[in-house]
């Protein structure tokens, strides 16, 4: 990885002005597509000027790939016209689902990994990747669930939809933690079979404690722990740097905050060889 | 047995925990199952706050919170894109029983609705006051106008414009939320990137109004003057223009 695409922040529309002014090295922005998906107007007036400045990553929440359906033709459409008009660096999307019979809960929501779970989702993505003309990024959802019926563990799922599609992983190492803690496997476990090369992106967040139950909830809302660190650490030792997000989408602090987080980041990524 | 899992799964957030029994004991889900529930919600009801501001500034974030909520129920999205979730709020509003003693706050909706529509419109240059003025009499019946894309506008039988307008600047909020009785109309416009406001009376309303549906400059000055007839038509229209609220001069027919 060059030093021009290091580590990025979420961008929020209350920190454009920040975001355009910063010079940070290395820095980059990811956007939810689904956020810009207008005709016109402010909000894709400051996406132009701030993606002729920096790499722009559009991370979509809405496509809803493991839906039992296939993807929303109109919204892959309008994700089209964004990736046009950006020429983003990254575009990934969510291994889980959220639209279904024309209605949507906006949610990542989770599904049993079935053999034919695979096989559909993975006609799913190859749709996606068709329509965009480019690859993409899935990545690892927060499960709160503990459901059975799966054929398949998430990482050989995640691999095997890597081989069929060609399409990378986003690896959302505070997702990981989540889940691990949620459902009760190791994370790190998790993270060291993943496969390296599949992995085009690292996204770390915040997570809080639930009220009631002991779960724990990807918030998006809080800096990120620093046990989440240490698996980004070991993640990032094991498989050499890759752009990596501080991902931020509730409560959301001063810019200058989110940049701290981010520079401990870049970082960490600038002190790991360069992977050929 | 395996199959239904995704219909089940709804049925299972919505509250019947035992429709997931085949891959979930009820006991073993709810924890989780109210996680995602909550989130679902929340995403619904950020998404209407978002969209109604001013409401909000008059109900507060609680009470907004409650009835985005039993609107998401009533009304879910429709679309992975919540920027334009919120189309029938204002209606529903009017309708929703702990809203009965604010009559002003559909109104309010409506306009904070119309706000969000100019503001993800499509660009466009507004027409130049120089081209309008340039018009000669006779072309009038022969060209017609077309509006800015961005551009917005409503009609009330009471001062819901005024009132709205007064609750713009979240640090000097009105003393009181009283209604004049006086029709009043509004217009946003969206001639750069920064949405515009004024009241317009129901000439310039019913102008672009006839404007809208197709009418020729003549027939709009016509229904407008019919509408007011004491309007001040080369004054009004000289204003509309320099608002923005046109984007071009078309033939017509």
């Amino acid at each position: 990885m060059t030093q021009s695409f290091t580590a990025g922040v979420s961008l929020k529309p209350q920190h454009y002005a920040d975001a355009l002014a910063c010079r940070a090295e290395g820095l980059w922005f990811e956007a939810h597509p689904e956020n810009y998906m207008a005709a016109g107007g402010p909000r894709l007036a400051w996406l132009d000027a701030i993606a002729r400045d920096r790499p722009v990553s559009l991370h979509g929440v809405g496509l809803s790939l493991a839906a039992d359906e296939a993807p929303d033709e109109g919204h892959l459409a309008a994700l089209k016209r964004l990736v046009d008009r950006y020429r983003p660096a990254l575009v990934s999307e969510h291994l889980a689902w959220s639209m279904r019979r024309g209605v949507y809960a906006p949610d990542l929501l989770p599904f049993p990994r079935t053999l034919r779970a695979l096989s559909r989702i993975a006609d799913n993505v190859d749709r996606m990747q068709e329509v965009l003309g480019r690859r993409v990024l899935i990545e690892n959802p927060s499960l709160y669930l503990p459901l059975g019926g799966h054929d398949l563990g998430e990482v050989e799922f995640l691999a095997e939809l890597s081989r069929r599609t060609g399409c990378g992983l986003l690896v959302d190492v505070n997702n990981v933690f989540v889940s691990a803690h949620n459902l009760g496997y190791s994370a790190e476990a998790y993270l060291d079979a993943l496969p390296a090369a599949a992995i085009g992106e690292i996204h770390l967040a915040g997570h809080a404690p639930d009220a009631r139950a002991d779960l724990l909830i990807d918030t998006h809302g809080a800096p990120v722990a620093e046990a989440v660190w240490s698996l980004y650490a070991r993640l990032v030792e094991r498989i050499g740097p890759r752009p990596t997000l501080i991902e931020r989408d509730d409560d959301i602090p001063a810019f200058d905050m989110l940049m701290a987080e981010r520079e401990r980041a870049h970082g960490l990524l600038l002190r790991e060889p360069v992977d050929a | 047995m395996r199959d239904a899992f995704h219909e089940r799964f709804l049925a299972a957030v919505a509250g019947d925990a035992a429709a997931l029994a085949p891959w979930c004991a009820p006991n073993a889900a709810e924890a989780g199952l109210s996680v995602y529930r909550n989130t679902v919600g929340k995403g619904c009801a950020d998404a209407l706050a978002a969209q109604f501001p001013t409401v909000e500034r008059v109900v507060g974030p609680a009470w907004l919170a409650a009835a985005a909520t039993a609107h998401a129920t009533a009304c879910p999205p429709r679309t992975a894109s919540l920027l334009a979730y919120g189309e029938a709020f204002p209606t529903w509003l009017a309708d929703f029983p702990p809203a009965a003693d604010m009559p002003y706050l559909a109104g309010l909706a409506q306009l904070d609705w119309l706000w969000t529509c100019a503001h993800l419109a499509a660009d466009a240059r507004p027409l130049a006051p120089e081209a309008a003025a340039a018009l000669s009499p006779a072309a009038f019946s022969t060209h017609a106008l077309v509006l800015h894309p961005a551009t917005r506008f409503a009609d009330f039988e009471d001062g819901t414009p005024s009132l709205w307008r007064a609750l713009q600047s979240p640090d000097a909020p009105p003393k009181t939320l009283e209604l004049n009785d006086a029709p009043e109309g509004l217009l946003l416009v969206r001639p750069g990137l920064d949405i515009r406001h004024q009241l317009i009376g129901p000439g310039e309303l019913m102008f672009l109004a006839a404007s809208s549906a197709g009418a020729s400059l003549l027939e709009a000055a016509m229904a407008a003057l019919a509408a007011e007839p004491g309007l001040d038509l080369s004054t009004a229209f000289a204003g509309l223009v320099a608002a923005g609220a046109f984007t071009a001069l078309r033939k017509h027919p």
